[in-house]
């Protein structure tokens, strides 16, 4: 274990603070050091940018596809094709990348990205209709991004104020307009809704999540995409530098507004407008980061669980099977959506990161579980970047010279870490390059 | 012709062998072509119908080269030359000392094979106790770390087994009425003196009880079982235990009926006692080889019921047993050895989650599924087939045998399900989990194994098609419902007590 060292090129100064004595102390000066939970190593490096690339692909349909549901598909009561977005949303620009955003932050982003495109058209078959990829599951997992927003749906009590807003009377009455226009001329519906007001009520609660999910993504894969190009490029040096990228990207859009349209008969239907103030930070991100990396619902297949026997926490907060923790063994086993999101990224992967992963364990005959520990470094680094970027806002620089700044960042850090004191967390395993 | 090149093949092969460079390749290849060739000759005699070779060879002694086949004895030559075959491909390639490996499979080949072939008591007595040199050092020099007290308990048992069968044969030989002689057909037709048949028939069947074996004379099975390395555990549960099953029946049942009849109450009694005590030692066992040992054991109980019933479907039932427990019982320690070569592991707590898709071993779980249902006796594979005829015909003459033997049977679901549940399934340990994959060459032999055992549940032919003229004229009693059973014309029970 070696202190925090505050950059002295010529002349060795004592820390401001002695070493810390948890368990992942390492981890921890480390960041303090301005790093990242995942050592700073270049296979590391080329691991988690290769899988940042593969994961921004299907993340690009995945946004574009809630939003389409959240806005369009909305309360249909079949939606036997909410999984087939409409050409206006594959259509649709970035709001933060590329030329044509009103706030250009990222590169790209005009349109859905190409290799997106090639693959809905072909998929791992070959050219046939939508329908039939769909049936033959050729096509991407939708399921994972549902799953994702149901977790963020569930899991409350995660910050924020989105979650009680669509409690309020002024959501219900946006919500209630919606659903009565959706259902205009329909008698049926409109008297179930007269009936169960509280069961369409929740239906539309979970379309906002879906916007909230969309809108949240939207984000995220451009910042993705243009990581990958600037590894191409020769970039990044190292992992800090590209936390240090996700940090800044968190920042650039942290205001981002969080909201809910719904568009019925070509009228748009604010169920959540923008100027509620929800912002991309405090309601989607660190939400999202603490509903799906850390919490989600123990899927069979990613964690080996007893419910009898009480393995499954009471409490929601305690729940702990995210990627952080997921044991990727099982993946594969059961169509559970973790698995699902595998399969999206293997289409997408990089050659670097095939022929690495053919170098190692059983080559392709395991490249899921491979690929699947690559993504759980990955998201220990944007975990870390969260983390980073919270103690930025709530606390103090890193270089800060007060003892007593240093020792508030440095419970900040061990707070943090003492969530992977569990033994189900991955952290001490990602710390070695064994672990494939 | 063919009877003398059963065993001329893998005695040459035999001493072949260590004349050849020390090179894997090459003696795996000679070995390989020697027992392909038995066994394609053995097929060839299958449904010949009988056909003997007889050549003086000691007359002095009573010895000469008696040989025969019979529906008794050509499918077990047949599969002794399957077993031997899959144990040479299931041999691991970096084999230590792969010659003399070879050499005493091939040894083993003969001793058994050559058993089955005698019909000269003195003949088996010989190929019998062959048996006992290579399969000894194959335990000793090859096993596990406590293969040297597996070999010596192995070889304590087997001499005690030998000298017993010595005693018994001479005797069989020396107070025939009719003159002093060793072969079967003399055997078959002889009177004994009044008082002598009940120590001689004791001689035999504690023999073949020990080879077999059964309870209380199994000691030496699970240590050694448990102790071999794979292919010479595959050898010794598919190919030299049937032995015992085989001995019972051509000497205690063929030609001591009288005695047979008297005490095979008892008999079964201890059939029913090995069944389920094999069985109940398997559920606790937290070693997978020692678990199938135990179930190995149990099987054989059930066996010796059926055997003790002496009827023309139970014998039938029997000789299918020996071929269904051979195939299922090579295929299960061939997959035990698979998961110990890639995990490092067959003891039950240290493992788990072998059926991942991706980073166990699910092709060998698959098949290890399969030879468990196999061997609990499922329909539409090899174990139900003599199980169902055995639980039929034994039923009448030892009801309560039976039913012991029954629920030590349903047993066997309930280790596999206890084996899988551990193994198979749960959470791969991401400490320990590094395992290679299994390649087409060590798959092939349990494919081999598995596609027979299936075959075997399909057709029931191919398991008592061959016997049944054979069994039918050594049975002692009658099934009341023998109307059932499509008898040879030709061929009826030869005692039939009231």
């Amino acid at each position: 274990m070696t202190p925090p060292t505050a950059t002295a090129p010529e002349t060795q100064r004592q820390p401001l603070i002695p070493p810390s004595t948890h368990r992942y102390a390492e981890v921890i000066h480390r960041l303090e050091a301005g790093g990242s939970m995942l050592p700073d190593t270049p296979e590391n490096l080329m691991q988690i940018i290769g899988i940042y690339k593969a994961y921004a692909v299907p993340m690009d349909f995945y946004w574009r596809d809630l939003l389409y549901i959240a806005e369009q598909v909305f309360l249909d009561p079949l939606p036997a094709f909410k999984y087939f977005p409409t050409q206006e949303y594959l259509d649709r620009p970035n709001a933060y990348a590329g030329e044509q955003s009103k706030l250009r932050i990222w590169r790209g982003g005009e349109k859905a990205h190409p290799e997106l495109l090639e693959f809905m058209a072909k998929g791992e078959t070959t050219r046939m209709p939508k329908l039939l990829h769909h049936l033959w599951h050729d096509r991407i997992n939708m399921e994972f991004a549902e799953a994702c927003m149901e977790a963020m749906f569930w899991h409350q009590g995660m910050g924020g104020r989105f979650y009680d807003y669509l409690e309020c009377d002024a959501y219900k009455a946006n919500a209630d307009k919606a659903i009565k226009a959706y259902f205009r001329g329909n008698p049926l519906m409109l008297g179930l809704y007269a009936l169960f007001p509280e069961m369409f009520l929740e239906q539309v609660r979970k379309m906002s999540y879906y916007a909230n999910l969309g809108l949240f993504w939207e984000v995220m894969a451009p910042v993705f995409f243009e990581m990958s190009d600037i590894y191409d490029e020769g970039g990044f040096k190292g992992v800090p530098d590209a936390m240090d990228f996700l940090v800044n990207g968190i920042f650039a859009v942290a205001g981002r507004p969080i909201y809910h349209h719904v568009f019925i008969g070509g009228e748009c239907f604010e169920i959540i407008p923008k100027s509620e103030g929800f912002t991309w930070l405090y309601e989607a991100a660190l939400p999202y980061v603490e509903a799906v990396f850390y919490r989600t619902a123990p899927f069979r297949g990613t964690k080996s669980y007893n419910a009898q026997a009480g393995q499954v926490p009471a409490v929601q907060a305690d729940f702990h099977y995210g990627i952080l923790y997921a044991d990727v063994f099982p993946v594969g086993s059961a169509g559970i959506p973790p698995t699902l999101l595998m399969q999206d990224m293997l289409h997408f992967l990089p050659p670097y990161l095939t022929e690495l992963y053919a170098k190692h364990k059983r080559g392709e005959g395991d490249i899921l579980n491979q690929l699947g520990i690559t993504f759980q470094r990955s998201m220990y680094n944007v975990t870390s970047a969260v983390i980073q970027a919270l103690r930025c806002a709530l606390l103090y620089p890193l270089d800060d010279t007060d003892p007593e700044h240093l020792m508030a960042n440095r419970r900040f850090f061990e707070a943090q870490m003492d969530r992977f004191l569990r033994p189900e967390a991955r952290l001490p395993q990602i710390q070695t390059q064994d672990y494939r | 012709m063919a009877l003398l090149l059963l065993l001329l093949l893998p005695a040459l092969g035999a001493v072949l062998l260590p004349l050849l460079p020390e090179h894997q390749g090459l003696l795996r290849r000679v070995s390989l072509a020697t027992v392909l060739l038995q066994f394609v000759i053995g097929l060839t005699q299958l449904g010949q119908g009988p056909s003997e070779l007889h050549q003086v060879w000691l007359p002095r002694i009573g010895l000469s080269l008696d040989l025969g086949l019979d529906g008794l004895s050509a499918p077990l030559a047949v599969l002794i030359a399957l077993i031997v075959l899959v144990t040479v491909l299931a041999t691991p390639a970096d084999q230590a000392r792969p010659r003399l490996f070879l050499s005493l499979l091939l040894a083993t080949d003969l001793g058994l094979t050559g058993a089955v072939l005698a019909r000269n008591a003195l003949l088996f007595l010989l190929a019998y106790e062959l048996v006992l040199i290579p399969t000894t050092l194959l335990l000793a020099v090859w096993g596990g770390p406590r293969r040297a007290q597996a070999a010596i308990q192995y070889v304590m048992y087997g001499a005690v087994s030998g000298l017993t069968l010595l005693g018994g044969v001479l005797a069989l030989g020396w107070l025939n009425g009719d003159g002093f002689s060793f072969a079967f057909s003399d055997l078959a037709a002889m009177q004994l003196p009044a008082g002598s048949s009940h120590w001689i028939f004791a001689l035999l069947v504690l023999s073949f009880g020990l080879k077999l074996p059964v309870v209380p004379l199994h000691g030496w099975q699970p240590l050694a079982y448990g102790q071999a390395s794979s292919p010479v555990a595959m050898l010794l549960s598919g190919g030299v235990s049937i032995l015992g099953g085989y001995g019972l029946l051509r000497f205690a049942v063929g030609f001591l009926p009288e005695e047979w009849i008297l005490w095979s109450p008892w008999i079964a009694g201890v059939g029913a006692l090995t069944a389920a005590y094999g069985a109940l030692n398997a559920i606790v066992q937290s070693d997978i080889r020692r678990l199938v040992a135990y179930g190995s054991l149990g099987h054989m109980g059930l066996l010796v019921v059926a055997l003790a019933a002496a009827t023309p479907l139970s014998l039938q039932g029997v000789v299918a047993q020996l071929l269904a427990h051979g195939l299922i019982s090579a295929l299960l320690f061939h997959l035990v050895g698979l998961i110990e070569a890639k995990t490092g592991s067959i003891q039950i707590p240290e493992l788990a989650g072998l059926l991942n898709p991706y980073r166990g071993l699910p092709f060998t779980l698959g098949l290890f599924l399969l030879a468990l249902m196999a061997s609990a006796g499922i329909p539409g594979l090899a174990g139900f087939v003599p199980e169902f005829l055995m639980f039929e015909a034994s039923w009448t003459p030892f009801p309560v045998p039976t039913l012991l033997c029954l629920i030590a049977s349903g047993f066997t679901a309930v280790y596999a399900v206890r084996l899988f549940n551990r193994v198979g399934f749960g959470r791969l340990d991401n400490d320990r989990v590094d395992y290679p994959s299994t390649g087409w060459s060590e798959r092939f032999p349990a494919i081999l194994l598995a596609a027979l055992v299936v075959v075997g549940g399909l057709w029931p032919g191919l398991l008592v098609g061959w016997s049944e003229s054979t069994t039918t004229a050594l049975a002692l009693r009658r099934e009341p419902f023998s109307a059932l059973v499509a008898i040879a014309p030709s061929a009826s029970p030869r005692q039939l007590p009231s």
